[in-house]
């Protein structure tokens, strides 16, 4: 192995132009590929490692009015973030048909502390039960998380993140001090630490991925004490007795009980579990659809997270596209490549032949020359990480969302390597196949 | 040499061609579907406004909370707009170009049995504010118009028969040309709905910018709608030519005296001239032709250096049958166009599976994403492409094997 590494050096020195071209197209090809798969992998990694296989979101079809899923002539489609009603909401909650499960919803409102002396505008508050700190790995620094029986008991109680706890009171300290929120206050009960997902799963109503600080949130509370302090979630999504009136006021006009407002998420653990969630889902719809005087073909849905974001379309199409387009970008670097080579070792037929006659088997060339052509592209693999460390630069530097967030994790480094080194031996085998085809008497001959 | 020789040659040394030529189709696939890509970003970029857009502002995002704003309160805000030094017309307007605030998503139905879907900007005055050109039939009548808003507490009058204003293209489209007095309706909604054509304006840029490629630019309507109670709304402004640029700071007070206070605290209105805003609209279409620009160079020239890489090696290795073929009676000029000859046809093949392939990846991917299909137009970019830059590439390495000396053959044999 030790000379066949030798040979490949002295191969690339002995044809300094044409190396520095085989380089420079490999390093091009993964360049431009790991660019665009970097971004892929930013935007399709799992949001909630260890927790999201377990988790699904439930939806029920109980709007009395049909809610319009037409396709128009331009392409304008009602999103449905299959959000539902609160009774039903509570009548799941309280049936406990899931290992865990809550509801939950974003809302948006200025938070001051006590005396309204320090204010924070457009906070995002997230409306939900007990059960969503457990469930979803939200990390308290300081004191507790509400209790179910403080959610029921409608008790102003909130958690704040570290941040707004600075921006409030100048510590994170704050267990004990209160915030208010509209006319309400809230007693804090717990700190918690910076909680972001990405992307924003659980509820992609207000934002997909958080592309700035602006996008998290800030507070959390019981949806209960919530709805008392006059809050409404930023999104419904249709009511009951829907008309085109409802537009961008439905939620004012008939309110959480006939709005579809709640994102309503369970944990479950096992296949059998989601087996039997789903067939009391069903039940509990139909029974529903029944009681309310509709019926519908389709009664509920269970999503798992990957179903999901496929379904809400979370990484746009226009990213896979590139990846794709960049794919084959690669392919011609790696044909481009492999003629280069070929015409490389096809060059050094006289050399080959006299190896040959000396003894060498066939075997012998073919390893020596793959070898070679695997030392060209790591090393073009070695010069496509600034290219690529560019690439994302100049992706980042196009403010518009998602790609803002496109970093190279040590994971896809060492992806990009790897990648290098299989197409090296990919390119590789053409030429060296051909190499190990030369006959050493004509060589020798006429050499 | 005839091509049969050629042939006979490319068969026993098939690597080398083989090689270049799935570089070519590769090269010529990518190529296709690249300049093709780029076409559909360049279309809404190159598409006519319609509009008179240097004296233009636009005004919108402005979104209540809480409650519409009221008749009295629009009527007051257009009132004081007009009393800006410099200003010539206000419309306040449901939907304008450039902006996606407000979209209104209309389906039309004419007598050739086209069915298009249009953008609507509704508005009193629109036609004068927005500068555009009629080319048949006239403009609303005051009568015809009927109150608009969102979420605004009034009643609206059914008409059977609406007036609609529609743009030349729609007149073609629709109607197969004359369009004035004619009837369309909205094949996609339930409650039937006539629509009357009495004007035609030469081009009206649409508001769904993402749409207005394949020549559905100008897919766009005005209904005789005035804003009378809305949640939300539009203002298109016409300023006369020679107003200083401060009339914008003006503007902007203006609207944000008057409406400001029930906007809340991170709503925005966007106030500007029709200019600053394209270019603000258009930026991403614009990073992605750039994109689109890198790809399509670095494709060429990689395929450049592969081509003069490949071509010069064969040339190289067959440098003695040159100097024999030379030793007996062949001329410069036909080693150079056997070369040039035989680069064109491989080339050429290579562009047809080329073609062929750009087609299939591009129906492929159109399964899962949405994209548009390639038509058969955007094919021979790529292959044309392929058969220029294969023939540059093959000139200098030909050129070198027509200077071969007939001597060659003699030595070392």
């Amino acid at each position: 192995m030790r000379y066949n590494f030798e040979l490949a050096l002295r191969g690339l020195r002995r044809f300094p132009k044409s190396s520095v071209l085989v380089v420079l197209t490999v390093a091009l090809g993964l360049a431009a590929c790991m660019t665009t798969l970097t971004l892929l992998h930013v935007l399709s990694a799992d949001p909630l490692p260890g927790r999201s296989q377990d988790l699904y979101l439930a939806w029920v079809n109980t709007l009395t009015s049909k809610p319009s899923t037409s396709h128009s002539l331009n392409g304008v489609h009602p999103v449905d973030y299959r959000t539902i009603k609160l009774p039903d909401a509570e009548a799941m909650l309280g049936a406990h048909k899931a290992v865990q499960q809550t509801a939950l919803a974003d809302m948006t409102a200025v938070v001051s502390n006590e005396d309204g002396t320090r204010k924070q505008e457009n906070q995002t508050l997230l409306a939900t039960t007990s059960s969503f700190m457990p469930m979803f790995g939200v990390t308290l620094r300081h004191g507790r998380d509400w209790s179910a029986a403080e959610g029921k008991a409608r008790e102003h109680v909130a958690v704040i993140d570290t941040h707004l706890a600075r921006q409030l009171f100048g510590t994170t300290q704050a267990v004990g001090r209160s915030i208010r929120i509209r006319k309400t206050l809230f007693r804090v009960v717990g700190v918690s630490e910076a909680y972001s997902p990405q992307p924003h799963f659980y509820d992609l109503a207000d934002w997909t991925f958080s592309t700035g600080p602006e996008f998290h949130e800030s507070v959390f509370l019981p949806y209960t004490s919530a709805l008392d302090a006059g809050l409404g979630p930023d999104y419904d999504q249709y009511c009951d007795d829907a008309s085109h009136k409802q537009f961008m006021e439905g939620f004012e006009k008939f309110g959480e009980r006939h709005c579809d407002w709640l994102s309503y998420w369970v944990r479950l653990d096992t296949p059998h579990q989601v087996a039997a969630f789903r067939a009391w889902l069903d039940d509990y719809a139909e029974q529903r659809q029944a009681l309310q005087g509709i019926h519908r073909a389709v009664h509920a849905r269970l999503f798992s997270i990957p179903q999901w974001l496929t379904v809400q379309r979370v990484v746009p199409d226009s990213v896979r596209l590139n990846a794709w387009m960049a794919a084959s970008f690669l392919l011609l670097c790696m044909a481009n490549v492999a003629g280069l080579l070929t015409a490389r070792f096809l060059r050094r037929s006289g050399e080959i032949g006299i190896r040959r006659a000396l003894g060498a088997p066939r075997r012998a060339i073919f390893v020596q020359h793959v070898a070679e052509a695997a030392a060209v592209c790591v090393l073009g693999g070695v010069l496509a990480l600034p290219l690529t460390l560019l690439g994302l630069w100049i992706l980042r530097l196009q403010q518009h969302g998602d790609s803002s967030l496109a970093r190279l994790d040590p994971a896809m480094f060492g992806f990009l390597f790897a990648l290098a080194l299989v197409v090296g031996i990919l390119v590789g085998l053409v030429p060296a196949w051909r190499a190990s085809r030369v006959e050493p008497g004509l060589q020798v001959k006429s050499a | 040499m005839g091509w049969r020789s050629m042939f006979s040659i490319l068969r026993r040394n098939s690597l080398v061609p083989l090689l270049l030529w799935v570089q070519v189709a590769l090269a010529c696939a990518i190529l296709s579907n690249v300049v093709f890509l780029a076409a559909q970003k360049l279309e809404p970029m190159l598409a006519p406004s319609g509009m008179s857009t240097r004296h233009l502002i636009l005004a919108s995002q402005i979104h209540s909370q809480g409650r519409a704003w009221t008749q009295g309160e629009v009527r007051g805000a257009t009132r004081m707009l007009r009393e800006v030094p410099g200003v010539k017309a206000v419309s306040v307007a449901m939907g304008v170009p450039l902006t996606q605030d407000i979209i209104f998503d209309l389906a039309l139905e004419g007598s050739t049995g086209a069915k298009v879907g249009v953008n609507a900007y509704a508005g009193k005055g629109l036609v004068d504010t927005l500068g555009l050109k009629l080319v048949a039939g006239r403009d609303f009548r005051p009568s015809e118009y009927r109150a608009t808003g969102i979420g605004g507490n009034f009643k609206t009058a059914k008409q059977p028969v609406r007036p609609i204003i529609i743009t030349q293209a729609l007149a073609d489209a629709l109607f197969g040309g004359k369009a004035v007095g004619k009837l369309a309706h909205n094949p996609e909604v339930r409650v039937h709905q006539d629509y009357r054509v009495v004007g035609v304006v030469r081009h009206l840029l649409r508001n769904q910018l993402n749409l207005a490629n394949d020549g559905r630019s100008d897919d766009s309507v005005l209904l005789p709608d005035y804003v009378k109670s809305s949640t939300l709304l539009d203002f298109a402004i016409r300023v006369a030519p020679g107003t200083p640029s401060g009339v914008l700071k003006q503007i902007r007070k203006v609207i944000h005296d008057q409406f400001g206070p029930l906007m809340g605290p991170d709503a925005k209105a966007v106030v500007n001239f029709y200019d600053v805003l394209r270019a603000r609209a258009f930026e991403s279409q614009r990073d992605a032709l750039w994109m689109f620009a890198g790809i399509a160079l670095t494709v060429l020239i990689v395929t450049l250096v592969g081509i003069i890489g490949l071509t010069g090696f064969w040339v190289q290795k067959r440098t003695r049958q040159i100097g024999i073929r030379r030793a007996l009676g062949a001329r410069r000029g036909d080693i150079l166009r056997y070369f040039m000859a035989e680069n064109a046809m491989i080339v050429g093949a290579g562009a047809v599976f080329g073609m062929l392939l750009a087609y299939v990846g591009n129906h492929m991917l159109m399964q899962y994403y949405e994209l548009h299909a390639l038509p058969k137009s955007f094919l021979p970019t790529g292959a044309i492409a392929m058969l220029v830059l294969g023939q540059l590439a093959a000139l200098g390495p030909a050129l070198r094997a027509s200077r071969v000396p007939p001597v060659v053959a003699t030595r070392s044999v």
